[in-house]
């Protein structure tokens, strides 16, 4: 983590504040309604002090929607949101003939749905930013508590960093909160600072 | 009314530090003459505003504070011939109409030298 | 063709055609100008278009209807950023023109469509993407059915048939979210137990059907003294109801009970068969109190009710949450 400073982390939250815009776009032009997504903090911790309180995790179960990327740098992202809550989220975006709990298969495709335009939109920008290509798996979407989340994140020793963005999420006059988690090896944090310092060096 | 090369003020409004060498970089490569001032929020901008009058004006959305749309919205009404140029993540149409009504354009971030461009000949071009 | 030995990779084995036309889905393959390289059979007849008919011309133009706006931005962006997309039936329902089955002069409806577009290299490296869409059409139906049969339910559930008011399995739910509500913001709750005084004998005396119009009556009246959101009148039993109300303190719910009981003795219906009074009345049971651990407010309130009838009906009773016995008289 002292690899990224505090211009590291200030070009990180500005890539994924465009990486929310995008995203923001997309699903206001399947609501016809505005939306607003907005990045408001990321942080670096070291897997092993990741804690409920880093994630944000207190009243669970969580919905995960998980991508893999690959590219200069390989990171496990998963989008964390209170499974009630971006179920209720997805329910408003489905219009208002169907409601909780009926039709749970199709609510969790929604729920990859949502996932993977954020996750997308977020990775893209990073990719156009900083210069490089990415590829992905599709979104798998998962329902977990809080202990199980914590135990799939700290169980890797192959990616001993976490990058957690904070994201605030309103779509149709329902708000929520989530988080956005990457796991990262060592080389691929040392790879993502390298692309960092490479982009701010042409602004010195 | 002035040549292209005369030298102009520009002020940057964005909360990134980023954002603004960012911005900074690129109008200096297109105009190294123009005088360039930064405001982190809102508020400051338009204090800022009423302290130095810049030409030309940048200005992101999200900010903490008072949102950009308002800040311009309120600059505007004191300074009416200040060009500004709202440069943000906020792409969606709602903000496009806002950004338009107050007599201002919208450009799509990231900033790249093509969207640097757009924002400079609308500067140069409503005179 | 004699060539291919036994042991032969499915590459080999197979040609691709075969196995994309034998596809229970659909398979569409766009190149980055937007041009279909693979149309397979499941396409082709779901969308009523031949593949010589699709095979390198627009993807937008082989359909003889408009493509949904947002599958052909998922498209670019697949085109373009190269990540993949997924476009979920319950957001976009169908966004292609494929239907079920073709009926000469008949308007079917679009299939339900689950879509989901990935980046693909062609053996040219050629930048395109696959298109595969699968039919949640039958899946839409049957949920859509026992929908239709839950809404029915729902209100069911939540309503008492006579009354009109919230029944048992409601208040039993509400019920245990305000007990833990009360108890984790510390506020209290007032729970009145509220029965019809000689229900029996007035059901003997003047019948069943008469019987249920009282019901209905006193459900009214109790409910029209009701008026915050918060306050919640359910029928709990044949003749028996149950209110709870928030923030109220003792005396201020004791007089709130002392309204209900004149509310229902003010409505003067003839009771010739009760052995209080010559008209309808209720007995009422209260409970005051900021839930705790252990103490259940609904005992109480019924214990407070049985008190209310041995000494003499058309009255209330009001007990605190804790062991003490304080109670008023009427």
């Amino acid at each position: 983590m002292n690899q990224l400073n505090e211009l590291h982390i200030d070009a990180l939250v500005e890539i994924f504040s465009i990486g929310a815009g995008r995203a923001a776009l997309s699903l206001s032009e399947i609501v016809s309604d505005e939306v607003r997504i907005s990045v408001p903090s990321v942080q670096v911790i070291s897997t092993k002090n990741i804690n409920s309180t880093s994630l944000s995790l207190s009243c669970g179960p969580f919905g995960a929607v998980t991508q893999h990327f690959s590219g200069p740098f390989n990171a496990e992202t998963v989008l964390l949101f209170n499974e009630e809550q971006a179920l209720k989220i997805v329910s408003d975006m489905m219009g208002s003939q169907m409601s909780l709990g009926e039709l749970a298969q199709f609510e969790h495709e929604a729920m990859c749905e949502l996932g993977n335009i954020i996750l997308n939109a977020c990775l893209s920008a990073m990719a156009d930013v900083l210069n490089f290509t990415l590829e992905s798996s599709l979104p798998h979407y998962t329902v977990a508590s809080a202990d199980e989340i914590l135990h799939r994140l700290k169980k890797n020793a192959n990616q001993p960093y976490v990058l957690v963005l904070h994201i605030d999420l309103a779509i149709e006059k329902r708000s929520t909160a989530g988080n956005l988690v990457f796991l990262l090896s060592s080389t691929s944090l040392t790879n993502l600072v390298h692309h960092i310092d490479h982009f701010l060096s042409n602004f010195a | 009314m002035f040549a292209d090369s005369s030298i102009k003020k520009l002020l940057i409004v964005d909360d990134s530090k980023v954002s603004r060498m960012l911005i900074r970089t690129h109008i200096l490569a297109q105009h190294p003459d123009w005088i360039i001032s930064e405001a982190i929020s809102g508020e400051e901008a338009i204090t800022l505003v009423d302290n130095d009058l810049p030409d030309y004006c940048t200005m992101d959305i999200n900010m903490p504070g008072i949102p950009g749309t308002d800040a311009a919205e309120r600059i505007l009404a004191k300074h009416p011939s200040i060009k500004i140029v709202i440069f943000s993540a906020n792409i969606q149409e709602a903000h496009h109409k806002r950004a338009r009504s107050l007599g201002t354009i919208l450009v799509a971030k990231p900033v790249t030298e093509k969207s640097i461009v757009l924002a400079i000949n609308y500067f140069i071009d409503s005179e | 063709m004699n060539d291919i030995p036994a042991t032969a990779p499915a590459a080999k084995r197979f040609v691709l055609e075969d196995v994309a036309n034998a596809l229970n889905l659909g398979l569409i393959v766009v190149d980055a100008d937007g041009k279909v390289l693979l149309w397979n059979n499941w396409i082709a007849r779901h969308s009523g278009i031949k593949e010589t008919d699709a095979l390198n011309r627009q993807f937008e133009q082989v359909f003889q209807e408009p493509v949904s706006p947002s599958f052909l931005t998922a498209l670019k962006n697949t085109l373009a950023y190269r990540l993949p997309v997924v476009l979920s039936t319950a957001l976009h329902r169908t966004p292609l023109p494929l239907y079920n089955a073709f009926e000469k002069n008949q308007r079917q409806a679009r299939m339900y469509q689950s879509i989901t577009i990935t980046p693909i290299q062609s053996q040219l490296n050629e930048s395109c993407c696959l298109i595969q869409v699968t039919d949640s059409s039958t899946s839409i139906k049957r949920e859509k059915i026992l929908r239709s049969h839950s809404e029915i339910l729902k209100k069911e559930a939540t309503t008492d048939g006579l009354t009109n008011i919230c029944n048992r399995r409601f208040f039993d739910a509400h019920y245990e979210i305000t007990v833990a509500d009360a108890k984790r913001q510390k506020y209290p709750l007032s729970v009145f137990m509220i029965d019809i005084d000689f229900f029996k004998s007035y059901n003997d005396h003047y019948g069943h059907i008469a019987g249920d119009k009282i019901i209905k009556l006193v459900a009214e009246t109790l409910k029209s003294q009701l008026s915050r959101a918060t306050d919640i009148i359910a029928r709990y039993g044949g003749e028996e109801f149950v209110l709870i109300m928030p923030h109220l303190n003792q005396q201020i719910a004791e007089q709130f009970a002392e309204k209900l009981k004149s509310a229902v003795f003010n409505l003067a219906i003839p009771h010739i068969s009760s052995l209080h009074s010559e008209r309808i009345t209720i007995s009422i049971g209260l409970c005051t109190g900021i839930p705790k651990k252990n103490h259940s407010m609904l005992n109480q309130a019924d214990t407070a009710l049985y008190q209310a009838k041995q000494k003499g009906r058309n009255q209330y009773i009001s007990l605190p949450l804790c062991e003490t016995e304080e109670y008023l008289e009427q």
